[in-house]
Formats: structure tokens, C-alpha cells, sequence
């Protein structure tokens, strides 16, 4: 059965080569990792989710993250609004 | 056996979907040309990638769906027309994976490899090879045997292989805008 699985993912590697040749894929890996990582936090707490929730769930480094949410930002997907409660620290809204 | 039954099905499974949704658009175009149908012929994407990705143990399935797949039924005496036709359309994509090992271009699935079946570019060669069997083969058959009741020019060989090329493509972007969050979650793993 490994074999067939195997096989499936190389037909699925082929796939993702066409979307990336179409344009079609909206995000890079590292915005869909924080993305993923922003739903995925704001589900489990049940509240808004800041930057160093980010930096922590995902493993990713705080450069990183910050760039890949401006970028996000940019794009209208986010907003960053800053936390009142720690000025130092921005909360993630959807936009 | 487990593995062989499994892709089996799979290959059947595909190859008959393909044939259900290439039958209802040529239904939904019925004689506005006839021949229309034949210019986006989804069925061939289904031989492609299942001899590449399964290799030789996915044709008696595809052979299967060939026969099957015109009429929806196995036990109707104008599958058997289809034998030889049917057989020589799915042997068509081992034969240019044949043709391309003779030239040099093995398969494989790394990037070392000379036909690497992850690479988009080379389904697309191995799609049109085929394609070119498949046209000049079959019409040859359908000459030959007088199965067709139309005459055969170059116009119908043209159509074919235009129809196989861009039966496949039509099916690939719609597996992949399909298969999106899979192919994302790939990328995140």
C-alpha cells in the first residue's frame, strides 16, 4: 500500500507544479504555515491571537513571522491592531 | 494483490467518471458538429496518468473502462467493436513511455531523472506521444476494419490528437483547482 500512496503524491507533487505554473496559489508556505497557525490558535483559545502566540505555535522565527503578517497585512487579509493592554504587542484581526 | 485490486479500482474509478462527464457535455452539444466531443477528450487523461503514476498494472482496469465507458454497459455487442480500438488507445501512453526509454529517457520520479513523472512538463510530453500513437493507431484500426461509418481524413487524426492533448489539460487544471487544500497542505508539511 505504500507504493500506491507514494505514487498518489508524486501525481500530487506534478499538481502543485501546474498551480504554481497557472499562479494560482495565493500563499507562500510560510504565509499559509502563520495563517493556518492564526486560525488554528484563535480556534483553541477562543480569543485574538497576538504575534508572540504565532511565534511560539508555529516554531517559526520572530523576523518571520512579523514579515510574513505585514505581508498579509498589505494584502488586506489581516489587520494589526496594537494590544492595550502591552503596547509592545499587536493583536491579529481577519479583515 | 492487495496493491493491484486497490489501483484497479482506482484506475476504473477514474477512467468511468471521466467517461460519465465526457458523455454529458457530448449530450449537452448532441450533432452541433458531431465530432465536437472528440475536441476535449477527458478519457485520455485518465490512461495517461494511471499507466505513468501505476505503470502496466493499471491497463486491464483502463481496458476496461474503455469498453465499458461508451455505452455504460459491457454486455452490449457494440463494446466489442471497441475491443481493438479501446485497447490500442490505453496501450497508447505505455508505448511513448516505451518510445522515450528507447530515446534515452527513462521514467522516474526524482529530479536526477530523465522523465521525471513529478515534473508537469513531462506528463505533457508523454500526453502529446501518446496522443500521436493513439490518433495514427486508432484511425488506422477504424480504416482498416471499416468500423467507422465515416470516412477517415486527416482532419479526424488531427482531432484526435488535438482532443487527447486537450481532454488532458482540461482535466489537470481541474484536478488541481479541485485538489487546492490538499496540494496547500502539502506545502505547510
Amino acid at each position: 500500500m505504500k507504493k500506491f500512496f507514494n505514487d498518489i503524491a508524486d501525481a500530487l507533487d506534478m499538481l502543485a507544479g501546474i498551480e504554481n505554473a497557472l499562479n494560482i496559489n495565493d500563499f507562500s508556505p510560510n504565509e499559509l504555515k502563520v495563517f493556518y497557525t492564526i486560525i488554528s490558535n484563535e480556534a483553541k483559545s477562543g480569543s485574538q491571537c497576538n504575534i508572540t502566540d504565532v511565534v511560539e505555535s508555529s516554531g517559526m522565527s520572530r523576523s518571520t513571522v512579523y514579515k510574513t503578517l505585514r505581508k498579509l497585512s498589505v494584502e488586506g487579509i489581516i489587520a494589526l491592531d496594537q494590544s492595550q493592554d502591552d503596547k509592545r504587542e499587536y493583536l491579529i484581526t481577519f479583515s | 494483490m492487495k496493491i493491484f485490486f486497490t489501483l484497479s479500482l482506482t484506475s476504473f474509478a477514474f477512467s468511468s467518471a471521466l467517461w460519465i462527464i465526457w458523455s454529458f457535455f457530448v449530450v449537452q452539444i448532441e450533432g452541433n458538429p458531431s465530432w465536437l466531443g472528440s475536441l476535449f477528450y477527458l478519457p485520455h487523461a485518465a490512461r495517461v496518468l494511471c499507466v505513468v503514476y501505476f505503470g502496466w498494472k493499471a491497463i486491464p482496469a483502463l481496458f476496461l473502462a474503455e469498453l465499458w465507458g461508451p455505452h455504460f454497459s459491457l454486455l452490449d455487442i457494440e463494446s466489442l467493436i471497441n475491443v481493438i480500438p479501446g485497447l490500442l488507445s490505453v496501450l497508447s501512453v505505455p508505448l511513448a513511455l516505451q518510445t522515450l526509454h528507447w530515446f534515452g529517457f527513462p521514467l522516474g520520479n526524482t529530479t536526477e531523472s530523465p522523465l521525471n513523472k513529478r515534473n508537469y512538463k513531462h506528463i505533457a510530453l508523454i500526453t502529446m506521444i501518446s496522443a500521436i500513437y493513439n490518433s495514427l493507431l486508432v484511425n488506422l484500426v477504424l480504416t482498416k476494419f471499416s468500423i467507422s461509418s465515416s470516412e477517415i481524413g486527416i482532419d479526424q487524426i488531427v482531432r484526435f490528437f488535438v482532443g487527447d492533448m486537450l481532454g488532458t489539460a482540461i482535466v489537470l487544471v481541474i484536478l488541481v483547482m479541485s485538489l487546492r487544500p490538499i496540494l496547500n497542505s502539502q506545502k505547510i508539511n
